[in-house]
């Protein structure tokens, strides 16, 4: 899964491999620092797919407790965070199928106040006027709006071409199903995102 | 789940660049003719980087000095069941064999075996206990039982045990069954009335000793 974004520069591998180590052998405070190099994206990852902050913050945090569970047998033949974010996303999507969350009628406003980290790969470049900013965060609502509207696999096939930016093949591995179907969630998921945010396409805002 | 055409296919591994340069060649030369197709492509071409630029791979974690300090409590708290665990299964298995270092029953470890048989009992549809079997560490000793129905007696004969000092005094006990207690690692052993025979534990130092 090369595409998940991983700590792509060597130093910071290296960091990732002396961090895992020594966290296999018990040494909890490396393990800490594990933690707080990748909570930001493991928490984006469920929160993305949970649409609920406290939720979400649950499901990182077990995920990170799994992770610790299962180091022992971890061979380091993929890098931490790729092996990390398929334990989340398994934790996530078991979470999900429990809950048997549907997308119709569970957005709600006050759960989609995130805003991206500064510097991280999504945040969009340059300044805006303050009205520009407004128009901007306005669009970053009704994307929120119409996200939440998906239904969990629809929601889960976006998320992990769109911000995670995985190869059909990828996706089909994470989500365990065939690469038809991988496109066929693709393509209604956007033909329904298409659909909710018609207007906004028409009529910039 | 429908299945979507071939050309809606094309349509989002173009957008995806998912195509070689000789597919994206032919698919995107097909728009001169088809301007609905040119029309979507366009518009999913914009949904995709509207999606990119608002979807942040990174969310800073709420209160996120708690969520590690939580982690590491929780990691702290994981040893300790374990640890409690590995105990309690040691405990355990001790437990089902410190039969063999009973001092009540003459302190020789051959002797206990025949507990180990006794503890093992089932109660035949007569109420009287039945061994089923019976086991000897040391190869050249040798056990049998010998059950008396009517004396509701039951009488294990041991062979090969070096003989049993004058001084020590031995018990016997009809045991009709027992019963063990993993949480505090005793086992009871209780007649055919349902009295408590005896209690076994293991003391602070692991060394079994009879409570009662």
């Amino acid at each position: 899964m090369s595409a998940a974004p991983a700590a792509t520069d060597p130093v910071e591998q290296q960091l990732d491999v002396d961090l895992v180590i020594r966290s296999q052998a018990g040494d909890t405070r490396a393990f800490d620092l594990l933690v707080t190099r990748y909570r930001s994206r493991i928490y984006a990852m469920t929160y993305h797919l949970v649409r609920n902050d406290t939720e979400a913050w649950d499901l990182a945090q077990e995920a990170f407790i799994k992770a610790w569970r299962a180091l022992p047998n971890f061979k380091q033949d993929a890098a931490f965070y790729t092996w990390l974010y398929r334990i989340a996303h398994n934790v996530t999507c078991d979470w999900l199928r429990k809950k048997k969350i549907q997308g119709d009628g569970e957005f709600d406003d006050e759960h989609t106040n995130h805003r991206a980290m500064p510097g991280s790969r999504t945040m969009p470049q340059g300044f805006d006027t303050p009205d520009r900013a407004i128009k901007r965060q306005e669009l970053g609502q009704r994307i929120d709006q119409a996200i939440a509207r998906l239904s969990v696999d629809h929601r889960q096939a976006v998320m992990l071409r769109e911000i995670e930016g995985l190869s059909y093949e990828e996706m089909a591995e994470v989500m365990g199903c065939s690469l038809g179907t991988v496109m066929s969630r693709l393509f209604y998921a956007r033909k329904k995102l298409q659909e909710m945010l018609k207007d906004t396409y028409e009529n910039p805002i | 789940m429908k299945t979507p055409s071939e050309e809606n296919h094309d349509l989002i591994r173009w957008l995806d660049d998912e195509m070689t340069v000789g597919e994206r060649r032919a698919f995107e030369a097909n728009w001169q003719s088809d301007p609905e197709l040119a029309a979507e492509a366009e518009s999913m071409r914009w949904l995709s980087e509207r999606l990119k630029a608002h979807l942040p791979a990174e969310i800073p974690v709420p209160h996120a000095d708690f969520f590690n300090s939580q982690i590491q409590a929780r990691i702290a708290q994981m040893e300790v069941d374990d640890a409690r665990e590995r105990a309690e299964t040691a405990a355990s298995t001790s437990s089902r064999f410190l039969w063999l270092r009973l001092p009540w029953l003459a302190g020789a470890a051959a002797a206990a075996l025949a507990i180990v048989g006794l503890v093992w009992t089932q109660s035949g549809s007569s109420g009287c206990s039945t061994i089923l079997s019976t086991y000897t560490p040391n190869p050249s000793m040798k056990a049998q039982v010998i059950e008396h129905v009517d004396a509701v007696a039951t009488v294990l004969l041991l062979e090969g045990l070096d003989p049993i000092p004058a001084e020590k005094k031995v018990v016997g006990f009809h045991v009709h069954h027992a019963e063990s207690d993993a949480e505090v690692a005793t086992t009871t052993l209780f007649d055919e009335n349902g009295a408590v025979l005896a209690v076994v534990a293991l003391n602070a130092q692991g060394q079994p000793q009879m409570l009662k």
